[in-house]
């Protein structure tokens, strides 16, 4: 569907589509309206990419238990030593299990009209794919740049491992230096001390940017339409954007130990945040990849619901 | 404030013990206490006067055999109770609740110490009184670090320290830390019940009397000496004519640092020179106005503390110098503390620890040398800790009368040098262990203090207090029978001990049993409360659940809300909930704005060129703006518990930046006098009239900061107005400008006759009462909170730009105020109630203005934004209203059961009386007036003016 020109804001594109009809389609019928982009992102369907997917949470939470008591004994040190760590981890992980940026799209059952247009450039409508989930359609793009209109045909499948060790150059770099200090100001946001522990605040955010995104920008780059729908918190349900989710909400949810009384040094600052969060992106990770695959959080006219989109 | 993991270990394990053991035990104690006392009313009052006689006559050598022969005799004392118990017991059941009513119904006469004859009276003067006369000096929130550290004023009193001629102690009084429940801890030496927290600001209430009761001063006049009473008239209301001459001042006119003290000091030469009293009481309040006022780091505070300091030196040079005062003690001593805001009624430790000194020449030759002034404390634990329950015991065995029966107290040991045979030390702990164990036979009729009784028990660590105390009565008694047989001295000191240890976990034993109460009234209200939930169920669940996630979040947080109600430190820090809460509900709004941007856009396609612009913007991100905003707010007050201390933007910040403070207090005026302006744009007489009005609200508020805060006002603000307006024009000034700012009301109707309203201000949230409502909460909050209403307004702003249905703008409004409320510094500590806007424009203390305005001070950001939200709503179709006051008050009953629920469930918790009960007050405050007054009442009048 054509969209207007977009505004000198960031502001998206404002979409004119009428409201969906009745609220009670939560089935699949309808599931395409407004804007469109990349749709949820699949583990890559090779054994290894599954056995890792599914493994891989848990040695990361496995990591963290077994280095908690140092994190509680000197949070700064060790969170500063983990982000090297973590960042390997996580890299090879995305390589290994995830379909990199535009070397994938997965295209809904019913045809999705994808849409993935920043400053002006024309929508890119990737072609029908197969059945739901199974139809993994990998195609060559150029990683961190936006997609090109032409790139809307499908090659062979086979990730060019060039295209994937860049695209985990790019989202590391990105990650780092965009993601990190968004990060920061929303804990900030969201109550974390703004005058002091700046440093804690700082190691905090990078661990959950690794955490968060750098499977977000290995997979889609920088495509304007999926960081709107990022920050509309409109992804489709997949295993990048449940771990994102998922490590935002735990780490909200976090905070809630840090009021009792119980006078225990893990309660300090960033220490509960940081698990939550750890604990949320592992939760959000497997539910994003089967429970709650391709659904989005979706209101219609005041009602909300997890409206599927396959 | 920092409570250890210990305690909040052996909290939870207490109160499982507690729950097990000693509840039940409560009820049966009250019943039958009841039935005693109805007893002791309906006895013949002969028994005192022979009593006294016998005093007299009582021989002071011959007390070994007494010691024995009441030993040997203790079980047939407690057979006799309970007989009488039993007897009592039948009519008592059916009326014996409090206390306090039976003993006003039944009695006439108000002088006599009820229950002081119940002493056994032959060992009363066993030993000889050290002293005749007591002269007792309470300085209101004396903490202790204000007479003991560096810092402090009362160089004289240290220096008594000194030389030891003061003996030093750091009273510990239990919360409720407000002064008439802590004076009747220290007269009658128990502790005292929640219900005098409401009883202390319903000053007029002369219902908790201590008349009836037994306390040292009644006491003193049995035995026929005279009292006299000068400062806090707290004291005349618990001991109604007691006092021979007497001079009271109003506790509650806090803006008053000095006249309520002169007052005073005035009396204190002509009293020091008569020789008719045996008690001088002297209650001085201006150091605790100060803290209410300015806080203890106020300039005010050390001036304050040398005038005292001055006092204790007249009294004492007195006591060397003239005759009839050489055998007076003088106990200086504060009710309790403050914290660090200069509020107090919580129980943090600033609050629990108040000074006590014991002053006499005589006390120098025990020798007690110790170090003064010592480093500031962060504890304020200074010198050695007691209760403040120990001052009753401790006057009984220094002048020599029974001890008061319902006293919990210790006799301070350090003063047992006083006498020099140590079988009259022993004598003075004897008679304290039995009053004490009276009474915890009276507690625990279930436990046999019998020594036949298997005392092997007691080689196994005995788990419950209640067994310790046994055992270590036991101990007492196997010791006793040797001393008192063969007499040996040596054996005395390990007596002492002994003594000591029993007195020592008696008094906990006590301390943590001491309250009754009426479980049927708890269920019952409980029962009334659901009854309004389920009345409000059907329209709110109606909404709910066609609402998706917002009926979802409204559901869940309710539940979350319950469920912290049950945790002593999420109680405490309620305000991290709600801040909590606050993100995700912002979170919840940022989704849906994101997802519909077109909505509010083109409801705004009516604005002006000026919104059109920003508008768009500040949709898709008013979130953020919300979020940036509710930031700055909720680090603008620290309040709570765990993190209260921590530096904020109200107290740390802006009184250091007086530019920027002052800069914002007058960008709040000037913004709110523009959008009173705004209404009536035409009429520049209306524009006159609301620029007097606004200008001579700053001018108010510049005065009351320049007579009570002046620290906030020098350089920036050159004029001083305070010193214009002072006393009496100040008050006539405040109402003036209190009746300005409603007139601008009646005026804009006149003004508005025949005039359209400007157009494009229908989103603004502003009408002229809401306008006018802010400059009054304005006037009534802190100079230091003003510019939070510039972030309220900014707030209010963005959600009418958002288009929310009718649920969530209701939970928008719920959250928001309650997370408003504990922005403006409010907590769910006693502590935390502002009493520093009380005043404005009142004159004497009356219960009415003085209450209203207390509570438009401390609620001002939650009326601000019920009036807020009504604005907002005002396009609102009348069901649509229903479904809000619905929501609300299903909200209200569902919350208030929740509170209700864990007081009940929780009531033989630990905190019960620190944590618990003061919740339980705020949710009465919000309920009553906040849900029934500001929110319900305010909303039927809007509905009938909706209808006509």
């Amino acid at each position: 569907m054509p969209s207007p020109p977009s505004s000198p804001t960031p502001a998206p594109p404002i979409i004119t589509t009428p409201q969906s009809t009745s609220p009670s389609t939560s089935s699949s019928t309808t599931a395409m309206e407004s804007e469109k982009s990349a749709p949820p992102v699949p583990v890559l369907p090779t054994p290894l990419a599954k056995a890792c997917a599914s493994l891989y949470p848990l040695a990361v939470l496995a990591f963290y238990a077994a280095r908690f008591q140092k994190v509680v004994d000197d949070p700064v040190a060790e969170l500063a030593h983990q982000v090297p760590i973590l960042l390997a981890a996580q890299v090879a992980f995305v390589v290994v299990c995830l379909p990199a940026k535009g070397t994938a799209e997965v295209v809904s059952e019913g045809g999705v009209g994808v849409e993935g247009k920043v400053g002006g450039s024309g929508a890119g409508n990737s072609g029908t794919g197969g059945g739901a989930g199974s139809g993994v359609i990998l195609r060559p793009g150029k990683v961190g740049r936006r997609r090109t209109p032409n790139g809307g045909h499908a090659s062979g499948s086979g990730s060019g491992s060039g295209g994937a060790g860049g695209a985990g150059g790019a989202a590391t770099t990105l990650t780092i230096l965009l993601a990190t200090p968004v990060l920061a100001t929303l804990l900030i946001l969201f109550g974390a001390p703004f005058t002091t522990h700046h440093l804690q605040t700082l190691l905090c955010a990078v661990h959950m940017a690794i955490l968060s995104s750098v499977a977000l920008v290995y997979v889609h780059g920088v495509d304007g339409a999926v960081w709107r729908e990022v920050w509309g918190v409109r992804r489709p349900g997949d295993v990048v954007w449940g771990g994102a989710l998922g490590t935002c909400v735990g780490a909200w949810l976090g905070a809630v130990p840090i009021p009792l009384d119980w006078d225990r040094p893990w309660q300090a600052y960033p220490i509960t945040i940081l698990t939550g969060a750890y604990i949320g992106w592992a939760v959000g990770m497997a539910l994003g990849r089967t429970l709650l695959y391709g659904k989005r959080i979706r209101f219609v006219e005041g009602d909300g619901e997890l409206k599927k989109v396959e | 404030m920092a409570k250890s993991v210990r305690a909040s270990v052996s909290k939870r394990n207490k109160a499982k013990l507690r729950a097990t053991v000693f509840g039940p035990v409560v009820d049966a104690r009250t019943q039958r206490l009841s039935a005693k006392l109805q007893e002791l009313a309906s006895q013949p009052k002969p028994n005192a006067e022979r009593s006294g006689m016998e005093l007299d006559i009582t021989k002071t050598n011959d007390h070994i055999d007494k010691v024995d022969a009441n030993v040997s005799t203790s079980n047939e004392d407690m057979d006799i109770d309970r007989s009488s118990v039993k007897n009592a017991q039948a009519h008592s059941n059916k009326s014996g609740r409090i206390q306090k009513r039976h003993k006003k119904s039944r009695s006439s006469i108000v002088f006599q110490p009820r229950l002081a004859m119940f002493e056994d009276n032959d060992n009363i003067t066993a030993v000889p009184k050290a002293f005749d006369k007591v002269i007792f000096m309470v300085v209101d929130a004396l903490r202790s670090d204000f007479v003991y550290s560096n810092n402090s004023g009362f160089l004289f009193t240290q220096s008594l320290i000194r030389s030891g001629a003061a003996l030093p102690f750091t009273a510990y009084a239990s919360s409720p830390t407000v002064t008439m429940p802590r004076l009747k801890a220290m007269t009658t030496g128990s502790i005292p019940s929640f219900l005098d927290v409401i009883l202390n600001i319903a000053e007029s209430d002369t219902s908790s009397t201590l008349a009836y009761q037994d306390t040292w001063l009644t006491q003193l006049k049995a035995r026929g000496g005279q009292l006299v009473m000068y400062g806090d008239d707290t004291w005349l209301k618990l001991f109604p004519g007691l006092f021979e001459r007497q001079d009271g001042t109003t506790s509650f006119f806090v803006s008053d640092f000095s006249e309520v003290d002169n007052n005073v000091t005035r009396h204190v030469p002509k009293e020091l020179l008569r020789d008719d009293w045996s008690a001088f009481i002297m209650h001085y309040l201006g150091l605790d106005h100060i803290g209410h006022k300015a806080g203890p780091q106020s300039p005010y505070m050390l001036a304050k503390q040398y005038e005292m300091d001055s006092v204790v030196s007249r009294i004492y040079t007195s006591m060397e110098k003239e005759k009839h005062l050489q055998s007076t003690v003088f106990v200086l001593c504060g009710d309790h503390g403050m914290n660090d805001a200069g509020n107090h009624g919580g129980s943090s430790v600033g609050e629990t620890s108040p000074a006590l000194l014991f002053i006499s020449p005589k006390f120098q030759t025990l020798g007690s040398f110790r170090k003064s002034p010592i480093n500031p404390l962060k504890d304020f634990q200074y010198y050695r800790t007691v209760e403040q329950t120990d001052i009753t015991p401790t006057l009984a065995g220094l002048l020599g009368f029974p001890i008061p029966l319902n006293s919990f107290g210790v006799f301070i040991p350090e003063f047992l040098d006083l006498w020099e045979s140590s079988l009259k030390k022993v004598h003075i702990l004897l008679e304290n262990s039995k009053q004490l164990l009276r009474a915890m036979r009276e507690a625990f009729p279930s436990h046999n203090f019998e020594p036949d009784l298997n005392s092997s028990h007691c080689e196994i660590e005995p788990l419950l207090d209640i067994e310790v105390a046994r055992c270590s009565w036991f101990q007492v008694l196997r010791l006793l029978p040797d001393s008192s047989g063969i007499g040996k001295e040596e054996l005395y000191p390990e007596l002492e001990s002994a003594l000591l240890r029993f007195l020592k976990v008696a008094q906990r034993v006590m301390s943590s049993a001491a309250s009754n109460y009426n479980l049927r009234n708890l269920l019952l209200g409980l029962g009334l409360n659901a009854f309004v939930a389920a009345l409000s169920l059907p329209a709110a669940y109606k909404l709910l659940s066609t609402s998706g996630y917002a009926g979802a979040f409204f559901a869940l947080s309710i539940i979350s809300y319950g469920g912290m109600m049950f945790a002593s430190s999420y109680v405490e820090e309620e305000q991290q909930f709600w801040n909590w809460t606050f993100t995700a509900w912002v979170f919840y709004l940022h989704i849906k704005s994101a997802m519909h941007p077109h909505c509010s856009i083109s409801s705004k396609h009516r604005l002006s060129k000026h919104h059109n612009l920003y508008a768009p913007v500040l949709t898709r991100y008013g979130a953020v703006a919300l979020l940036v905003s509710h930031r700055v707010l909720r680090r603008w007050n620290q309040t709570g518990q765990k993190f209260a201390a921590e530096p904020d933007i109200a107290r740390s910040f802006l009184p250091s930046q007086r530019l920027v403070l002052w800069s914002l207090v007058a960008l709040t005026y000037a913004y709110t006098c523009m959008c009173l302006f705004a209404h009536r744009c035409h009429s520049r007489l209306w524009r006159l009239c609301c620029f007097i009005v606004t200008a001579a609200a700053l001018i108010l508020k510049l005065a009351f900061v320049a007579s009570d805060f002046p620290e906030l006002l020098y350089e920036t603000v050159p004029i001083r107005s305070g010193g214009i307006l002072d006393g009496g024009p100040l008050i006539l000034f405040t109402r003036l400008v209190m009746g300005g700012i409603f007139s601008l009301i009646p005026v804009s109707m006149y003004f508005s006759k025949g005039q359209q309203r400007s157009l494009g201000k229908e989103d603004f949230p502003s009408t002229v009462f809401h306008e006018a409502l802010t400059l009054f909460l304005i006037t009534q909050s802190k100079a230091t909170n003003i510019p939070i209403f510039l972030i309220l307004r900014l707030h209010a702003h963005i959600i009418s730009l958002m288009k929310l249905s009718v649920l969530e703008l209701t939970i928008t409004s719920l959250i928001v105020q309650y997370m408003t409320f504990f922005a403006f510094g409010g907590s769910n500590a006693i502590s935390s109630v502002d009493l520093s806007n009380a005043y404005n424009g009142v004159g004497n203390y009356n219960i009415i203005p003085v209450g209203v305005l207390t509570f438009v001070s401390n609620w001002s950001g939650p009326i601000w934004w019920v009036s807020a939200t009504r604005v907002l709503r005002s396009k609102q179709a009348r069901h649509e209203r229903q479904a809000y006051l619905a929501v609300i008050t299903f909200h209200l009953a569902t919350t208030l059961i929740s509170v209700m629920a864990a007081c009940t469930a929780l009531r033989t918790h630990l905190f019960i009386w620190t944590v618990f009960s003061p919740k339980y007050l705020y949710a009465i405050a919000w309920a009553i007036f906040n849900h029934l007054t500001v929110n319900f009442v305010g909303e039927i009048l809007f509905l009938l003016k909706a209808n006509g």
